[in-house]
């Protein structure tokens, strides 16, 4: 049996050497995802974008106003414009993401206190830079009716504590639970890049069953397995897993260690949750492959649910805000249970309890191939392969 | 032979040529999936996933030590507020802890035991909002709405504290300067409308570069030596089997582009500021630029499923690099770079900002020439590694030829 086992594994590892396309999609296609998601947000938050003025005003005080927009840290004030609707144009030519309209007269009103009216413009056409250059808006606004008022105060004779009550008298205090920068990094390189992986697990697993029927090597696989079907794939996919694994471990270590993403899990949830990924999209491939025993039907199969996980992860978008059939049809892809599996117990750090049922459903998907062991059987000694 | 009959053959030549490989494309499930079940089902689907656009009614804990009509006032705004929804009231912390643990709820509002003293005693309060990170819209719907109200509770408690004469005055006090926020393009912030549009037209490149892929490879594995292309009567002159097969795929991709850019939109109705001719200006080259860079990757690769792990692998980062979810001016200059090789970045940019930010195609004219430039590129790199094939499947049969004379000799 062990050397049977043992058999089919060195076979497997010599197509693994032969072939060039694994080497490329077990290691060096999901090194490259993790160094290109990893680098391209590698600020965390959007810094730095370009944002125009325009100042019909032109006061010392408008001016001030301009100065402080520039000096936060996501917003760069690039340009001046002399009329609303050329800044307008600029938005257009994606030259800035948004503009400060001041009209004339702002600081005469705002001095004989007659309540001047300053318009801010901005494009939700990119989420992440419209709600951030809204939120350095209404720090702006709230500043620039704080100074004023303040002065009105004092002129009262308030003490400075009533002037900050009179000014604002409920204050917001927010903790950002975890991650305190809002690091866009953070929340969604850790789904994109598993989603990647989980996508090249799963077709690399139907590629490599596809192959043997490609290549007519079935019969002699089988052979090596003495018929046994479930020796014959556990040691075709034992040299995938430890592989996988290994690019896997590799970039949990970058990425949670090197790069200092926070995770408040025990070190064992990282680990665990390496497994089950792995496991899981290698059991989801299988079980594809045996559904429909043809090389590039599991494939675009595979390659097509694998994409479509990442909006059924509900990450970005999140599963309580879609239609109820869809809710329960996220349930079908491995990636769900891994993200919430990772953000439960790695990312927020609650005991794995709270994810029994994600952990559950990733654990099923690993035994899916079991369903379709005999087709599988079936297609390996029976298929000829049809280009 | 005069010039016309010449341009005639060549035009015959070519109909044939498209003919052959509209034949494949239908005998081919594999291609069939990629040239229309995605480009006619993932938009459909997309627009499914994304069509509520914004979430409503996030959970949230209210934990108020503070009982007071002040409090509940607060909390009764919140929960009024269409983004946020108070599901749950705890005793303490440590239970809306658990309550957010559980994934129940999305954040907790704190409201310590002297809230509404510490207002009355002319000092500033504070309500403390603990939000769970895992999902940024929630983050945001939980934080925004607790900031909305507590400025308008604000602003009411500023007009009664304020010892002021007349309503207007009031209003001044509270805010001496006043800010409208103008979210000119896709005003209300939804996600579908943000994301889709890129989506669609990335969908376009990807499932033609498959398509064609597969049916390339499909054509390799039939032919008995692993051509390309045949060895027949027709099949001479090299921009003849370029232009034939890229017609094929033109024609296809008419009515999918169509489909893609147009009706999708208005069928689900996603921001379509654009008018139709501009949309068909951007999609005209960016078609040909996709075939002509989809019949350059299929001699690439060895086998049919290879252009699959390819192109797959490359969709997730092609739509980060077109500046849609990630900010462009915040992409490093070297992935910037390496987008410039993809027709969808550009094509991506010129579309969203004429469809979802009304821009002409004046404004998009930079844009409008590279897809051009893409295609000419393209259209050369494509009839030489074609070139390449003939010049392979013509020496091997003149070999095999020679090899069968001296057989024969």
């Amino acid at each position: 049996m062990l050397t049977r086992l043992y058999h089919i594994i060195l076979r497997e590892l010599n197509i693994i050497r032969d072939n060039h396309i694994y080497w490329f999609c077990m290691v060096l296609f999901p090194l490259a995802i993790v160094i290109f998601f990893t680098s391209l947000m590698d600020d965390g938050l959007p810094k730095s974008m370009p944002v125009g003025v325009v100042d019909l005003d032109n006061t010392s005080t408008t001016r001030a106003l301009a100065q402080r927009l520039d000096a936060f840290q996501q917003s760069k004030v690039v340009a001046h414009y002399p009329s609303a609707s050329e800044a307008r144009r600029a938005m257009q030519h994606n030259e800035i993401y948004g503009f400060l309209y001041i009209p004339k007269g702002t600081t005469e009103k705002l001095l004989s206190s007659r309540q001047p009216k300053i318009s801010y413009y901005y494009s939700y056409t990119t989420l992440a830079a419209g709600a951030l250059l809204m939120k350095d808006l209404k720090t702006i606004s709230t500043l620039g009716s704080a100074a004023v008022g303040q002065a009105t105060l004092r002129a009262r004779g308030a003490t400075d504590q009533q002037i900050q009550t009179l000014l604002q008298p409920i204050r917001v205090d927010l903790h950002q639970i975890v991650n305190p920068w809002t690091n866009y990094n953070v929340y969604l390189t850790t789904m994109l890049v598993p989603g990647m992986f989980m996508l090249f697990i799963f077709m690399i697993s139907a590629f490599s069953l596809g192959n043997e029927l490609k290549f007519s090597t079935s019969k002699k696989w089988l052979e090596a397995a003495d018929q046994n079907m479930t020796l014959a794939l556990i040691g075709k996919f034992l040299p995938h897993t430890l592989i996988f694994l290994a690019v896997v471990f590799a970039y949990e270590w970058y990425v949670f260690v090197h790069l200092g993403f926070p995770h408040n899990g025990r070190g064992w949830t990282l680990v665990l949750i390496a497994v089950m990924q792995v496991l899981a999209s290698q059991g989801f491939g299988i079980f594809v492959f045996g559904l429909m025993p043809s090389l590039r039907m599991s494939m675009s199969v595979c390659s097509l649910w694998g994409v479509l996980s990442f909006s059924m992860a509900g990450a970005a978008f999140p599963v309580m805000g879609m239609d109820a059939p869809l809710q329960s049809l996220a349930w079908l892809f491995p990636l769900r249970h891994y993200y919430m599996l990772y953000q439960i117990t790695v990312f927020n750090g609650y005991p794995l309890l709270e994810a029994w049922f994600h952990f559950v459903a990733l654990g099923s998907f690993m035994l899916l191939p079991w369903l379709v062991l005999k087709k599988l059987k079936n297609a390996m000694l029976n298929y000829v392969y049809i280009p | 032979m005069s010039i016309f009959r010449n341009a005639y053959e060549g035009l015959l030549d070519i109909c044939f040529i498209w003919k052959e490989e509209m034949k494949q494309v239908f005998h081919d499930e594999g291609v069939i999936i990629f040239f229309f079940v995605v480009p006619i089902v993932y938009p459909l689907l997309y627009s499914w996933i994304y069509n509520n656009e914004a979430v409503h009614e996030i959970p949230v804990v209210v934990v108020d030590n503070s009982h007071s009509s002040l409090s509940r006032k607060f909390a009764r705004m919140c929960d009024a507020s269409p983004d946020v929804k108070i599901a749950y009231y705890a005793q303490d912390l440590d239970e809306a802890k658990s309550l957010v643990s559980r994934q129940i709820v999305k954040g907790i509002y704190y409201f310590p035991s002297e809230f509404d003293k510490r207002v009355n005693r002319l000092e500033q309060a504070t309500v403390s909002v603990y939000c769970d990170m895992s999902l940024m819209l929630a983050y945001k719907a939980v934080f925004q709405t607790a900031q909305l109200v507590s400025m308008q509770m604000g602003s009411e408690l500023k007009t009664r504290m304020g010892k002021n004469y007349t309503s207007r005055e009031d209003a001044i006090a509270a805010k001496p300067l006043d800010v409208a926020d103008v979210p000119i393009f896709n005003p209300s912030g939804g996600y579908g409308s943000f994301i889709l549009p890129g989506v669609l037209i990335l969908i376009l490149q990807q499932t033609l570069v498959l398509g064609i892929g597969l049916s390339a490879g499909t054509t390799r594995e039939k032919s008995r030596y692993g051509w390309l292309i045949p060895v027949r009567r027709h099949y001479h002159g090299l921009s003849r089997i370029v232009w034939g097969k890229a017609l094929c795929y033109l024609m296809i991709y008419a009515v999918m582009g169509v489909w893609l850019t147009i009706a999708v939109p208005s069928i689900f109705n996603f921001p379509r500021l654009a008018h139709w001719w501009n949309i068909l200006a951007i999609l005209f080259p960016y078609t040909l630029a996709s075939i002509f860079f989809g019949m350059t990757v299929s001699c690439m690769v060895k086998y049919r499923e290879n252009v699959m792990l390819l192109m797959v692998f490359v969709s997730v980062p092609l739509l980060f690099m077109t500046g849609v979810s990630w900010p462009q001016s915040s992409i490093p200059a070297f992935w910037q770079g390496v987008s410039w090789v993809f027709p969808s970045t550009f094509a991506v940019k010129a579309y969203v900002r004429m469809n979802s930010m009304g821009a002409t195609l004046s404004d998009v004219i930079s844009e409008y020439r590279i897809l051009w430039l893409h295609t000419i590129l393209y259209f050369c790199s494509s009839c030489f590694v074609y070139y390449r094939q003939v010049n392979r499947a013509r020496q091997e049969t003149i070999e095999r030829l020679e090899e069968k004379k001296e057989a024969l000799v």
